[in-house]
Order: C-alpha cells, then structure tokens, then sequence
C-alpha cells in the first residue's frame, strides 16, 4: 500500500506543478510595434517579448523575397512583398512562447525559417524544468521504497 | 523454376517499373514554365511562340521562391507562381510582335532580370501604329548628366496654396501638358520670376501646375506600380533606401573593383526622390527616359517593353509627389 | 518480467511465417520507394512539395520514431525495400530457397567491420549533410538510391544482408533503441536450440533463408540485431520461435556494454541536441551555415557537429562515470555500462525533437500525395491544402512528457545499470538531467 500513496503523492504533485494557476502578473496592457526584417531564412528580430493582453504590431519587411509570418498558437498571418511591408495586429491573450514561421515557401530551409513571441514568462518551459526535476525526484523515492519493501 | 515464382517475379517487376515508368511518362507530358530567381537561370523556358489570334495555354511552377507572370503592356491579371504549385493562365494576342514577359513578384536583388519574351506570329488585324520616338529623344535630352538644381524650396510645396495665386498670375502657355513634360519644375520657377511673387509662392504654383498634370486615378495607379515595382530599391517613401539598396551600393563596390572603376558602368545607390536638387531639376521627359530605358548597368531596370506610356506617366507623376504636397 | 506470447495465435502466426504478406507489403513498400527516388529527380525541386522528402522525412520519419521504433522495435526492417532486391538477387529467387552454392561471391564481412561503427560514420555523414538532404529532392533521391544500389552491391559481395547490420545508417540507431521496443523475437527454449541438428535458422533450409542478420536466434538476447525479417519463424522445424509482447526496456536489463553501441548512444543525443537547436532555434545565420555546406563556415558548423557528439557529450559523460565510480574495475567497462542510461534519453529526445517539425508540418502530406511530382494534378482532392500546422497546442505539452518521461526512465536505467558498473548512479543521473534541461529549453 505504501508505495502506491507516494505514487499517487507523486501525481499528485506532477499535476499541481504543471497546471496549477499562477498569481497573476499584471502590468497595464499597452501597444508595442515591432519592425521585424524576414530573410532567407530568419527574423530579425529573432525572439520579440511582449506582455500579455499588450496589442502587438507586427510590420513585416522581406529584404529579398516575398516572406510570411505565421503565429503559432495564434493562427494568425501575414505576407510581404520587398518593398511593400505588410503588417499584422493582434491582441497576444494567450502567454507563452510561440513559434513565428514563415508561410510563403521561400528557398530551401523555408520549413526551419523560425523566430519567437514570448508573452509574458515562459512558464511553461519553467514547470517543465520543475517537472524534470520532481520526475528525478520520484525515481529516487520510488527506488527507495521498492528496496525497502 | 516453379510457376508460383515465374508469376511472382513477374508481377513484381512489372508493377515496380510500371510505377517507374508511368510516372516518367506523365511526367514528360507536361510542359511546364518553370520560375527560378535570376540567379538560379530565370525563367525556363524565356521564350515562348504564339500566334495571333489563337489562345495561347501557359502553366507555371517555381523551383525556388513566390514569383509572378506578366505580359508587358498588355491588360491582364499578374499569375502567381508558387513554389511546388502549378498556376495556369491562357492569353490570345491581336498583334503580331514580340512581348515581354516578367516576374511581378520580387524575388531578389535580380529579380528584374527574369525576363522572357513571348514572340507572337501571324497577319496583323488592324492597321499598325506609326512609332514615334519618346520625348527625350525628340528633345535630345542626355539622360546620364546630372541635373542638380543649385537652390531649393525652404518648404515643402503645396499645390493647395499655389492654386489661390494660379487663376490671376499663370501664363497659357505653363499650363499646357507639353510645357510639363519637357521642363523640370526649376525651369518654372525660374519661368515664374518675372511674377513678382516670393520664392515660395513661386514654388507653390510650380506644385499647383504640376498636380494639374495629373488625376487622382492617375496618382493612385502610380503609386501602385511604385510599390510593386519601384520600391524595393528607391524605398517605400522614395527616400532611395529600399531594401535592397545597400546590396546595391555593396555589388556597386565590388564591381568598381572588377571593371577598373569605370563608374559609368557600375551599379549604384538608387535615386532619392526626396532630395529636391535632384528631383526638381528633371523634367517628366528627363525621368521617363530613365523609366524607358533603365540606368545601363546601374541596376536600374528598362521598363520600355513592361510599362505603357500611361503608366510611364503615372508613376513620374507619383514621383514628384515625393517633392510637392497635392491636396488629398 | 511476464511475457506474452503473440504467435500463440494461429491467425498472428501464419500471416508471419507465411511468405506471400510479408512479399505484398515488401513490393508495395519497393515501388513507393521508387516512385519517392523517380519523384526526387523529376519532380518539383521545392522540398516541402515532393513526393520524396515529404514522404520520406515527415510521413515516413514520423512513423519510424513515434510509432515503429518506440512499440515495435526493428519493426520497419522487417518491411524495408531497401535490401528486398539485392536479397531476391543473392538467392536468385524471390519464393524459392537459395542454391546450396551460392552465385555470388558470398564473402563473410571482415571481422573488423562487424560492429556498429560504420554504421555510426554513415548516420554521421548523413547528420553533417541533414540541412541539405532532408529539404533538397535531388539529393534525398541520391541518397535513397545509393542505399538501394549500396544494398544490392554488398549483397552480391558478401554473405547475408551486410548492408542492413553493418552500414545502414538508420539501421544503427534502430537496432540500438529497438532493446527498449516492447516486442522482441526469441527462442520459446534454448535447449531445443542446443539440440538442433544443422540450425536451419542460421544455415537456411527449403523453407527458408538462414538469418540474413548473422544471428543465432537460439542465442538472442536483445532486440539490436534482430531484424525481424522473420525468416526463422519459417526455417524452425521445432517451432520455437516465438514474438513476445515484454515490458518496455527489457533488454537494458543487461547492458551490452559495447563502446559502438555506446558511440552510437552519443551521436543520437548530440544529434537531437544539435538539430533542436539548428532547426527549432531562431537563429537564422546558423541555419544558413548549416545548409550552405563545404564552405568555411560550414566546416567550422561540422567541427562544432563533431565536437558534441564525440568530445562534450562523451567527455562529460566520462567524468560523471569518474566521479562516480565506487569499484575499480575496467574504465571502459563501466563507461560502455553507465551509458545504457542514455538509450531511453536519446529515443526520447528524438520523440520531443520529431514532434515539432512532423506536426507543424503534417499538413505538406495532404498536398504532396494528391500532386507528388509537383506537376498541378490534384489525385485526391487536397493539392491545394494550405500549410498549417497541425495540433500546435499540443506540441509542447506532449514534448515536455516525452522529455521528462525519458529522463525518468533513463534514471530508472541508470540506477539498474550503475551497480553492474561498479559506480552511483548519481551523477549519471545528474548528466541525463542536465541534459533534459538543455533539450527543454531549446524546444519549449
């Protein structure tokens, strides 16, 4: 019976480290405008921060062929043409880092052509860490007490 | 050998180079136009028959990066060519000649020089145009001197002030269309001294006689082909710092290196629309011989064979919008 | 360890043993392999719409490391097209059994290539040339080619399937997670092994080929060299081969303690590590340098490649084993030992890293099937599905599952394994740790 209660404490604690809410981080929603230069094949810049509920406008300049933006998690796009800049405005509701990904096929390492958006902390990377560290956690635990019995 | 391994040796090589041999022959049934940026060989083929008259089926792929199909001076909706997609458009010609085709999608430092030509044969269908040469030949204008004007407006001009002082002071003669094309507007301002008025409201006419050249449907399809076509060098705002200006002014660097420093054949920064000495000093016949004819190595397309002469005038039109402020 | 037997069913037993479903699948599996290699060379050469790198670098590399290689071990070998000719040339049949000369030059492997490390310098070579390979058309159908031709040509010169155990690139790292597969081909009794007379398992019979993977199967212990081709299931005259169902990782239980296996280990994590980085990150210059190979840059981008997967990784590794050695015993031995750790690590990590670009990706399946060679057909109806990525809400989630289960497993390995090599298990455990931490922040 005993190690089946610390399996189930283990869970446990597994499911408050990766879904427990977290305080609130508040900061007054403001509009922020990036100037995000897309070539073959990377954004620059590479990673843009911004809080969340923060308006977000993207103006996108392709500096030698026709590239997109593409906000993972967002489902939200953009193309530009060099020499007409084309831009994007959204409302970032969702926290998180997301992937930006270009959309309009443009050479060879198109697929890997990547940039990010962190809304607010990157919490879920920081819960994943803990939860490495707990799963570390419960192989000592759970070795222990399988020696013990 | 047993019949079960007669049967199977057969059936598998049939179906294996069936599958093989299938798809190589549909392959080679489809022609298709195939887009790559200049660099990697252009367009594939570049020149195309047709003959007038006869509905000409035309199905494009690109190898590498969105490019675009048109057919200069002809009236038709620009393809999208998209990477790995097929795109298709079907064009009848009325004249016997030879078109050009180009990418519309900017694909490049070099994305001008994907052209191709379409050459069209078969009896003409109307009676032919008689050619005339553009107006800079007729006016003998060097189109490589430079054309600084030495002063400059303190202000921006605008058109709206000019248009009070136009109904009583302007001569005849400055209003006409032919005045605007062959002179640059320092040639008016000039023209303007005997008036009497100040230096700016001087200024302001040349604004106002300049907007009364063009059309707001005019000014709009300018800045169009502006944005598509121009920008990527002279910058969205004319400021000749597009996005591919300082590639420009980089291969301007290497290839002085390589030709000894001949300047005259390398290429350059773009022109900046916004700098009065440059600008005020070109008449619409001095810029629509650069359009025509391209800056001969410079990395200054031709557009000749793209652009009809409308819309030549068009995008000059826009150009000195870059100068003067016309009313919205 | 309970153990579940699945050729105890006639049905399971006898589309295995029979000749003619493994033949369908295998002739299936040939002309779609063809048809990838044809498509490479006349079909579009933008990657992300032919036929060749979509199926072979998302369809069929989802497959192999999310489902084949996790549940069903060496699974994909035993469907394979790639060896299919040059078996059916070396035995000059497709149905019947071989001569009992062969016409071939039959040759056996030198002994100094029968182990891993071709294969670690092959999938190395492959890893150097990724960027290039896994977006270029021509150059996938160059590769594919060159492993069916290399297959059939070291068919003819030596014995059994030299090409599958001792150079194919995938090959390797296959066999090396195939001992955490939950599914594994054994002898039901070795003393009925002990007593055969003339193996017809090894040495073939009428009914069949003698193991193409130079196995004993009456001396199987782990999954890695067993390619489930079957064949022994068809030679047995006793009826004591057997496919079982077994608890995951059953053959870390005993490390094979092997420093080819374990180089192979290496290359596999740096191999994520690096790519995650590479592919996933931001930062585009490196994915330039990556693509643009043999120019001084990329030199420099292999240097830093070979660095990690054969110096960093293996030399940290190395010290963790120092610093935690408790018996003295043979530094190799419990450094090939220790690093069983790093096989559950590594499947996952290539689990975490393949899920990004598969799901994001996915959606190029739809378009390529229905316009393979890129030439405007439209088969099925979904040529014109537009990029999307697929699940992307997911994708982190089940990354960080994947990750930290590995790590939990891989610890769970360490602590089995590290008394075996005579060290703690912690620092083996710290180095699996450190190294999750890594792979979670260049993914998530």
């Amino acid at each position: 019976m005993r190690p089946y209660a610390i399996l189930f404490l283990l869970v446990l604690a597994g499911l408050v480290v990766a879904f427990a809410p977290l305080p609130a981080h508040f900061s007054a929603p403001v509009a922020r405008t990036f100037h995000v230069e897309a070539s073959q094949f990377a954004y620059q810049p590479g990673e843009i921060s911004v809080n969340p509920g923060d308006k977000v406008t993207i103006e996108l300049v392709s500096t030698d062929v026709v590239h997109g933006l593409y906000v993972d998690g967002y489902g939200v796009s953009v193309k530009a043409d060099p020499g007409q800049n084309a831009t994007l405005t959204f409302v970032a509701d969702k926290s998180g880092s997301f992937r930006l990904r270009c959309n309009v096929t443009c050479g060879a390492m198109h697929p890997f052509m990547v940039g990010k958006l962190n809304v607010g902390a990157n919490t879920w990377l920081y819960r994943s860490l803990a939860l490495a560290s707990l799963g570390i956690f419960s192989v000592f635990v759970l070795a222990r007490t399988t020696k013990m019995e | 050998m047993k019949p079960s391994e007669l049967l199977t040796r057969i059936v598998i090589t049939v179906f294996n180079l069936g599958v093989v041999a299938l798809s190589l022959a549909l392959w080679a049934q489809t022609p298709l136009i195939h887009a790559r940026i200049a660099e990697g060989g252009g367009w594939s083929p570049n020149v195309i028959q047709a003959k007038v008259g006869e509905p000409l089926h035309l199905k494009f792929t690109s190898d590498d990066v969105m490019h675009g199909f048109s057919v200069g001076q002809m009236e038709m909706q620009p393809v999208d060519i998209e990477p790995g997609k097929v795109s298709e458009t079907t064009l009848t010609f009325t004249k016997p000649g030879i078109y050009t085709f180009f990418c519309t999608r900017w694909c490049g430092l070099n994305h001008w020089r994907m052209r191709g030509t379409v050459k069209v044969t078969g009896s003409e269908t109307g009676t032919p145009e008689p050619v005339t040469p553009p107006l800079y030949v007729s006016l003998g204008l060097d189109l490589d001197k430079p054309h600084p004007v030495p002063f400059a407006p303190a202000g921006r001009p605008s058109a709206a002030n000019g248009q009070k002082l136009a109904a009583s002071l302007l001569n005849a003669r400055f209003t006409t269309p032919d005045y605007y094309r062959s002179h640059a507007p320092a040639q008016l301002f000039d023209n303007l001294r005997s008036t009497g008025l100040s230096d700016s409201q001087r200024w302001d006419l040349v604004a106002t006689v300049w907007q009364s050249n063009t059309t707001p449907a005019g000014l709009a399809e300018g800045k169009q082909l502006f944005a598509q076509n121009c920008a990527a060098c002279h910058g969205e705002f004319g400021g000749g710092n597009g996005v591919f200006a300082d590639d420009l002014a980089a291969a301007g660097t290497a290839s002085m290196q390589t030709m000894n420093g001949d300047m005259a054949m390398s290429m350059q920064t773009p022109a900046d629309f916004t700098n009065p000495q440059r600008m005020l000093g070109a008449s619409p016949a001095l810029l629509q011989g650069k359009i025509l004819r391209g800056g001969m190595g410079t990395g200054m397309p031709m557009w000749g064979t793209i652009f009809t002469h409308e819309q030549i005038w068009n995008v000059i039109a826009y150009l000195y919008s870059f100068q003067f402020d016309y009313p919205k | 360890m309970s153990k579940f037997e699945l050729t105890r069913f006639p049905l399971i037993k006898n589309l295995l043993k029979n000749r003619y479903p493994q033949l369908a699948v295998f002739v299936l599996m040939l002309a779609g392999f063809l048809f990838a290699i044809t498509a490479g060379f006349v079909g579009t050469p933008v990657g992300s719409h032919n036929f060749s790198i979509v199926f072979v670098w998302i369809a069929w590399w989802a497959i192999l490391i999310l489902v084949a290689v996790p549940f069903f071990g060496r699974g994909w070998c035993a469907v394979c097209p790639i060896p299919v000719v040059g078996d059916w040339l070396q035995r000059g049949a497709v149905l019947e059994p071989a001569p009992k000369m062969s016409k071939w030059l039959n040759l056996r492997v030198p002994a100094k290539f029968r182990n891993m490390w071709m294969q670690n310098i092959s999938f190395t070579l492959v890893a150097l040339f990724s960027s290039v390979i896994l977006t270029t058309p021509v150059v996938t159908s160059v590769v594919l080619a060159a492993m069916l031709f290399l297959s059939i040509g070291l068919s003819l010169v030596f014995e059994r399937r030299a090409f599958c155990r001792y150079l194919c690139p995938v090959g390797g790292f296959i066999g090396l997670y195939a001992q955490t597969a939950p599914l594994e081909l054994r002898v039901k009794d070795k003393n009925v092994c002990a007593h055969c007379a003339g193996k017809p398992c090894y040495n073939g019979s009428e009914l069949g080929s003698g193991c193409p993977w130079d196995v004993f199967p009456g001396g199987l212990t782990k999954n890695t060299y067993c390619g489930l081709c079957m064949e022994c299931l068809r030679t047995c005259p006793h009826d004591n081969i057997a496919i079982n169902l077994r608890p995951f990782s059953a053959d870390l239980a005993k490390p094979s303690a092997k420093l080819d296996e374990t180089f192979k280990a290496f290359i596999m994590l740096g191999a994520s590590l690096v790519y995650a980085y590479v592919l996933m990150g931001s930062n585009g210059s490196v994915k330039l340098v990556a693509y643009s190979v043999f120019s001084p840059a990329w030199f420099g981008y292999a240097a830093g490649f070979l660095a990690v997967i054969f110096g960093i990784l293996p030399g940290l590794f190395w010290l963790s084993v120092k610093f935690g050695a408790i018996k003295t015993s043979s530094p190799g031995k419990q450094f090939t030992t220790a690093a069983t750790a790093l096989i559950p690590l590594g499947l996952m990590f290539w689990v975490a890293f393949s899920l990004s670009f598969v799901l994001t990706n996915a959606t190029y399946i739809f378009a390529a099937i229905s316009d393979p060679l890129g030439l405007g057909w439209n088969l099925f109806g979904t040529a014109a599905t537009a990029w999307q990525p697929m699940l992307s809400s997911l994708v982190a989630p089940t990354q960080t599952l994947a990750l930290v289960g590995g790590l939990a497993w891989s610890a769970r390995t360490a602590q089995k394994s590290a008394p075996q090599a005579g060290i703690s298990s912690v620092p083996v455990i710290v180095y699996c740790l450190a190294a999750t931490f890594l792979m979670l922040w260049l993914l998530l």
